[in-house]
Parts: structure tokens; sequence; C-alpha cells
């Protein structure tokens, strides 16, 4: 094909001023998710659900979630309880959308902090190098040697059930986890030529690090954080289940699933149907758009 | 490569020692008191203080660490639980096999689930059956095992009058009881693992069945059972292999999970029913037990890779 030279324009010649302005590179990335990852999309939609139903949980139920009603127990499903109502006359639907909220409180909260952690414990081990490196990945492998329900659930039961306690350790073992990935991008980072450049103009540890790695790292972090925040909310429901992550009278799905109620589950078991299939369809919702996001941002990180 | 087993070996040491240390100073420096717990209990004791001596927990944490550690090198003591006196390690020993057989069935489960369908699904390749295994491996992922379990315990009693069979019998004294009692929690677990071996063997295989060997396999007019079971299926195994000795650990800690429901006596109740006394040695040594089975089991999948593909060699 010939070079687009001004000779070779055609006698149309085309008004640059009245082309149509660029489409804002969002659109762009809208358009390529919707056509290329349909999976995606779906889990995008029920992560949007999710998020609407934790902010308005308020607003879409006139019940409060620890709201005891003796005379309305056990209510399989009518006009003002859709999902039916537990031993206490609580109705689920209410306990399910009010889980929501916490559910992704802890797992923003766990992920944020963690994501934050694994970055600049990553970074400082891959730019500082030599020995410091070398000994935080040995804690870093003695780590990841643990079973992960088991330590984290040694922590809780010590720290006993928190909203706080559980965001926090979660979190912390996230970080730890992944800044294992971190520290790998990051030191292929660290190898270019460009960082030595901004080194030899006398830039200092902090800024090279700050302005030269970090925006480097980001759409890792960005990956680690999507498709991490799945695995958060099942381990807070795993723990939960065992009565170990958030207290009653707090809904989770994990906590609602748990143990505790089986007895009256026989009686009624659209207790145990309801919030499993919530969290199935949360799990499934992150799950997808992690891996949607993942296969779009850094396609380095596919089957991991 | 018997160089590099006694490398690896000689690696494991410092990261079992920060293991140890790790879970010693969770147990010792986080809030939480076994001996107030225990006096809650009913453990007796004429006062608190007589209970933390008797205990040792009156010690400088390095002693106790010290104390802890050199039983476990020196004698293979693993200490007493605080609760009943018992040598932890016995415990562990006689529980051991319960806790094993349910991960055993449960990897078979999951490993023949997902090798099968991943096959079939990599080999017929945007056809409906692959379309179908997909989505029953997305299914499997998102659900919970411990909801799919409580739902298996739950639902089947209500509608067709049956039960798990909740008294356990081990499988020395009756091996077909012993397997029914276990098949239900195993295919539970091992349906919800089954998911991303699935996903990992059709990717696996996919990519191995555009090597070159294969089109020269096909070159030569061999069947496509032959290719894809002799040829091509080896070598798509490591990452599968990978993936299974990844999520062991996430066996043991859901065998936790899956043991409290359907109540069989395994590592997973004890270690429970340790957390919720909060009997320090018992938890610390279970940790650190699991852990070093953990660093063992990473290299012995690590030199299943020489085996599976003879291109790895290690020294």
């Amino acid at each position: 094909m010939a070079a687009v030279t001004p000779a070779s324009v055609p006698a149309v010649a085309v008004d640059v001023y009245t082309l149509p302005p660029a489409r804002p590179w969002y659109t762009d990335v809208v358009v390529r998710i919707l056509r290329r990852k349909p999976l995606g999309t779906i889990g995008g939609a029920i992560v949007i659900v999710m998020l609407l139903a934790a902010v308005f949980a308020d607003l879409l139920t006139p019940y409060g979630f620890a709201q005891t009603s003796l005379r309305e127990r056990f209510i399989t499903v009518n006009a003002d309880h859709w999902l039916g109502t537990d031993q206490l006359g609580r109705d689920v639907l209410t306990r399910i959308l009010y889980a929501a909220r916490i559910s992704l409180y802890v797992g923003f909260g766990a992920v944020g902090l963690g994501s934050l952690l694994a970055t600049a414990l990553g970074i400082f081990s891959a730019y500082w190098g030599g020995r410091v490196d070398l000994l935080l990945q040995r804690v870093v492998d003695a780590w990841m040697a643990f079973p992960g329900l088991l330590i984290l659930m040694s922590i809780l039961s010590l720290l006993g059930p928190s909203v706080l306690n559980i965001t926090l350790v979660l979190g912390i073992a996230f970080g730890i986890q992944n800044s294992r990935i971190v520290r790998g991008v990051a030191l292929s980072i660290k190898e270019n030529t460009y960082i030595e450049g901004t080194r030899a103009l006398g830039a200092g540890h902090a800024r090279v690090t700050l302005v030269h790695i970090l925006p480097n790292v980001f759409p890792t972090i960005i990956v680690v954080a999507t498709t991490g925040l799945s695995t958060v909310i099942l381990t807070e429901a795993s723990l939960s289940f065992l009565g170990l992550g958030v207290p009653p009278p707090y809904p989770t799905w994990g906590g609602m699933l748990s143990l505790a109620g089986l007895d009256h589950m026989y009686r009624a078991p659209w207790l145990a149907i309801w919030p499993a299939v919530a969290l199935s369809l949360a799990v499934f919702g992150f799950n997808m758009l992690g891996d949607a996001l993942r296969d779009l941002l850094d396609p380095r990180l596919r089957g991991g | 490569m018997k160089q590099y087993v006694l490398r690896r070996l000689a690696l494991a040491v410092p990261t079992l020692v920060l293991v140890s240390l790790i879970v010693f100073s969770i147990m010792r420096f986080m809030p939480g008191d076994v001996v107030i717990r225990m006096v809650e209990g009913h453990a007796y004791a004429p006062t608190i203080e007589a209970l933390r001596k008797e205990l040792g927990l009156d010690r400088p944490a390095v002693v106790q660490y010290l104390d802890w550690v050199g039983g476990i090198v020196l004698r293979g003591d693993f200490g007493n639980s605080y609760w009943t006196r018992q040598p932890i390690f016995d415990e562990f020993v006689r529980r051991f096999p319960v806790t094993l057989e349910l991960a055993a069935l449960t990897i078979l489960v999951s490993v023949v689930i997902g090798i099968l369908v991943g096959i079939v699904s990599a080999v017929r390749q945007d056809t409906a059956s692959d379309y179908v295994g997909r989505v029953l491996a997305i299914l499997a992922l998102s659900v919970p095992y411990f909801g799919l379990a409580v739902l298996v315990v739950v639902l089947p009693s209500i509608y067709f009058k049956w039960t798990p069979v909740w008294t356990y019998v081990a499988l020395t004294t009756d091996p077909l009881e012993n397997l029914k009692i276990m098949i239900v929690p195993a295919l539970v677990f091992g349906v919800t693992r089954a998911g991303p071996i699935m996903r990992i063997m059709r990717s696996a295989l996919l990519e191995v069945m555009r090597q070159d060997y294969i089109r020269t396999a096909w070159s030569k007019g061999l069947p496509e059972r032959v290719i894809v079971l002799r040829h091509a299926l080896k070598n798509a195994m490591i990452p599968v292999v990978t993936l299974v000795g990844l999520q062991t650990p996430l066996y043991i800690g859901g065998s936790v999970i899956i043991e409290t429901i359907f109540r069989l006596p395994g590592v997973g109740l004890f270690f429970f029913e340790a957390l919720t006394r909060l009997d320090y040695p018992v938890v610390q040594s279970v940790n650190l037990i699991v852990a070093t089975m953990v660093v063992g089991l990473n290299l012995a999948i690590d030199l299943t890779y020489a085996f599976l593909d003879p291109r790895i060699r290690y020294r």
C-alpha cells in the first residue's frame, strides 16, 4: 500500500476541522469489553447491581437488618417478605441486601489495604534488592507456606470477630501474598535504561520509585485487585461461616449459611438457599469481571 | 537430581523456622488469653496465676518459643494440649487418616471431572459440548463449597428424607461403610474444585495441540484418540499438576469447614476445636505440621515435572 502523502490523497480533501471529535478512550474500552467479553459484561452488571444494593439497602427495604418480628417467623414468601423470614422473623431479603454492603465493605477495604501494602512491599523489595530483598522474600515464602485459611482462622480466633479485624487481617494477608507479583513486575521495570538515565540525571530514590516505577506497576495492581476481590469476599464468607468473621447481628452471606442456623434450615430451606445464591452470584460477578479486565489490561497474568 | 533435592530441602529449613516464628508470635502477641478462657471453661486451678505458671505461660516468650521448637527438633515432641493434656502429635496422627482420605477423594473427584471435561472441551473447541463444559466450570468456580455442603445436608433431608451418615466409621473397620460417609463430602468439595482444573486443562491442551509434534502425529495418520491421550495429554498435564499442588493448601483449609459440616473427626475438626478454645500449642503445632507438608508437597510437585516432561532436568 502506498504511503499516504499529499499526492496520493484523492480529490475529495478531508476537512480536518469537520471530523467528529475523537472518541474519549473509555468508550473504546467499553465497546471492546462488550463485544469481546460477554461474560465479563454479565459479571460487571452483577457487580453494579450488588453495588447499588449495598449503597441503597436502606431505601430498598422497609425493614432493619436486625429487626425481629416474632409473629412472622418462618414465612416462606409473601407480599411483605419476598424471600421469606427467618427464625426471628427477620426479613431475608433485607439481610441479603445489607450483607452485600458488609461484603463489599470488607472486600474493598481489604483489597484496598492489601493493594497498598503489596505495592509498597513489592516495589521496595525489588528496588532495594540485595539482602533486604532476600530476607523479605523468605518471609513471604514462609507466609505462603501456610495453608491460607488456617493461619487466618488462628489470627481471627485470637482477635475476635469484628468487621474491622477481618478487614485488616484479610488486607494484610492479601498484601503479603500479592507483593510477590508486584515485585516481579517492578524488577523488570527497574532494569530499563530510562531508570538508569533518571538516576544519572540525579533523581532520588523516592522520585524514581514513585514517579517512574509506580505508574508502570499500576496496571498490574489494578488486575491483582480486581481478580482478588472475589477471593477476598469468598474468604470473608468462609470465616463468617465459621463464626470467626463478621459477628452477629450484622448479616453476612457466610454467617447466614452458618451451622448455627442449621436446625432452622431443615424447617426453612430458603434460609440456606438465598444466601448461597447471593454469594455465588457475587463471586461469579467479580470472577468474570476480574478475568475480563485482566485479559484486557495485562495479558501476561492470564491463567494466573 | 539428588543435589537439587538436597538443596531444596536445605532451603526449606529457614522457611520452616520463619513459619514457626510467625505462628508463635501470632499466638503470643495478639490479644486473647487461653488462661482466662480455661477458667471460664471451668478448668481447675487455685488461681489464674497458678494456672498460668502450670502451663508455663509465665516464662519469657523467647524461652517458651525455644521450649516448643526445641521439643520438636530434639525429641519430635510437639507438646501437649492445654485443655486435654494429651500429646498433640499423637492426636494428629490418629486423626490424619480421615483428612488424608477426604483430601485424596476430593482431589480424585476434582481431577477426574476436571480432566475429562477439560479434554472434551479442548478437543471439541467451540462446539456445544465445549460451551456446556465451560459454563459448568464457571458455575463450579462461583458456588462456594460450604454453601453447597449446607444445601446438600439440608435439602435432600427435606425433600427425599435422605441425610448424610453422621456417625464416623474408620476405613479400617468397614471400608464400604466408610466410603458411604466420605463420598458425599468428597463429591461436594471435589465438584467445586473441578472448575479451575477444567479450565486449565482445556487451555493447556489447546496449546499443546497446536505444537509441531502434534501436527507430525496427525500427518502420520494416527487416530485422534491416540494423539490426544498418548501424545498431547502428558505434556498438557504440567499446569494441571501445578494447580492441584497449589490448591492443596486450600483442601486443607477447606477440610476444616467440610469436617465441621459433615462431622468428620479429622485434623480440621481438631484444629477448629482447638481454635475455639484458644489452645495455643495445638494451633501452633498443627499450623507448623501442615506448613511442613505444604513445603514438602511443593518439592514433590517440582519433581513430577521432570517425570511429565523429559525435557525438564534438575541440576
